[in-house]
């Protein structure tokens, strides 16, 4: 993104619609700040600008690109071909079977729900996971910037890009499940530099329960009392 | 929709205030489910959802089912809980073969599947906020800026969006549809914004 200073009437209404912050006055001239700018697009989407002043590139450069894709909704990764920075994950699982009894699968979202993430934290969540020997999520477009699938590196060139949020998407044996969610959240509070959302999937018991979620709450690990249900849908 | 789970605020103090439906069709389906994805397009806006996929956009509901097909994917807000079950409803018994993903209260989701004979299949528990909590804001803000699941709302828009409400050039209902309007996905909760910036402003 960037601003046309020949339309800019610097009123600042873009302002408070980056969530990013990314609008700054520079010299007495408003102006993206290119490093913190995640090219999500909400700026030109939201037509916050009367005078039109708000331009995107005609083509964002590798690697910078990648802050699109994860960031911008409308952005539909190849790895995956679905729309944003996740896979179907449980949304389908009535028909792919994905997640089982036995396993559960876990969702670590960095940069979110505030502030996005610089990909050389994602790769500190990736090696650690890797460590902890989990199974990924194959078609989750995180698994395309591994470098070294042995130790969980990224790409190299990749690392100081910033993004809205990217998510790694595993799975882990159940015995194992809350042990895991123990050493994640220790690894994250001392370790990244932002906000990270975990989550758990779990095949629903077959009276339509989910067990997992009862030892979550007996174990004090305090899930939300909302959440999404796949209800069957496609199996009646 | 991924991250729509990880809504603040709900509680189970005030069942139905929000639902969120997602139909989605496989990706290796989408082709063969054209149809169904039509005229579940229809059926979902039939009962008048508060939000829809795109609405923020400017799309109407002749356009969802247009892109339906081509998307894969239909997500709508609704706020009253019986109509989720008569549309549940409707949806079984047209038996499109399509996955239909409820989020809000599990206990909703729970009075839901009774109500419809259907049986919940996978879970998807949120764990809350880990890492540099330290920089998040406010409950209530976190209360809005998590009704996208792209964390696309701006913290900084609720304070402007307050700002202006104080000032008295702007109501809460306005203050609420701009600040659903960066969530492309169409499912911010119109009703439930404005009742949160009641309490801010």
């Amino acid at each position: 993104m960037y601003i046309d200073q020949e339309l800019c009437k610097k009123c600042l209404d873009c302002k408070p619609v980056c969530p990013m912050g990314a609008f700054i006055l520079k010299d007495k001239k408003v102006v993206v700040d290119y490093e913190t700018c995640v090219e999500c697009g909400v700026c030109l989407r939201f037509e916050i600008c009367p005078e039109n002043a708000i331009k995107q590139v005609d083509e964002i450069p590798y690697p910078r690109i990648l802050r699109s894709v994860f960031s911008d909704p409308l952005q539909r990764h190849e790895s995956t071909g679905i729309l944003g920075r996740g896979t179907e994950e449980m949304k389908t699982n009535d028909v792919t079977n994905l997640f089982q009894k036995g396993k559960i699968g876990f969702s670590i979202e960095l940069g979110r729900p505030v502030g996005g993430a610089y990909l050389r934290d994602l790769e500190k969540v990736v090696k650690k996971v890797t460590a902890m020997g989990v199974t990924f999520a194959e078609d989750n477009p995180v698994v395309q910037l591994i470098a070294d699938r042995s130790t969980g590196a990224l790409k190299p060139e990749i690392l100081g890009e910033r993004v809205l949020s990217a998510i790694v998407e595993c799975l882990v044996p159940e015995e194992r499940a809350l042990r895991f969610i123990d050493e994640m959240a220790e690894f994250l509070r001392a370790e990244v530099d932002c906000v990270v959302t975990m989550s758990a999937v779990s095949r629903a018991d077959d009276d339509g329960n989910s067990a997992f979620l009862q030892k979550l709450k007996e174990v004090g690990k305090n899930p939300y009392p909302n959440g999404k249900v796949n209800i069957g849908m496609a199996i009646v | 929709m991924t991250h729509t789970l990880n809504r603040r605020g709900l509680s189970e103090a005030r069942p139905g205030e929000e639902i969120v439906v997602l139909c989605m069709a496989q990706r290796l389906r989408k082709a063969e489910k054209a149809e169904a994805m039509q005229s579940l397009a229809r059926t979902v806006l039939k009962y008048k959802p508060d939000n829809f996929v795109g609405k923020p956009l400017g799309f109407d509901a002749e356009s969802v089912e247009a892109m339906a097909p081509y998307t894969g994917v239909v997500t709508a807000v609704f706020t009253d809980k019986e109509v989720v079950w008569k549309l549940v409803g409707d949806l079984k018994s047209q038996r499109l073969g399509v996955s239909v993903v409820l989020s809000g209260l599990f206990t909703d989701v729970r009075d839901t599947c009774k109500c419809t004979g259907l049986r919940e299949h996978t879970y998807h528990i949120s764990l809350g906020i880990f890492g540099k909590t330290d920089c998040l804001p406010g409950e209530n803000t976190l209360e809005i800026t998590t009704q996208c699941g792209h964390s696309l709302i701006s913290p900084h828009l609720v304070d402007a969006v307050v700002k202006k409400i104080r000032k008295g050039k702007m109501t809460c209902e306005q203050g609420a549809q701009m600040l659903i309007k960066p969530c492309a996905c169409g499912i911010g909760n119109p009703k439930r914004v404005e009742e949160i910036l009641r309490k801010m402003v």
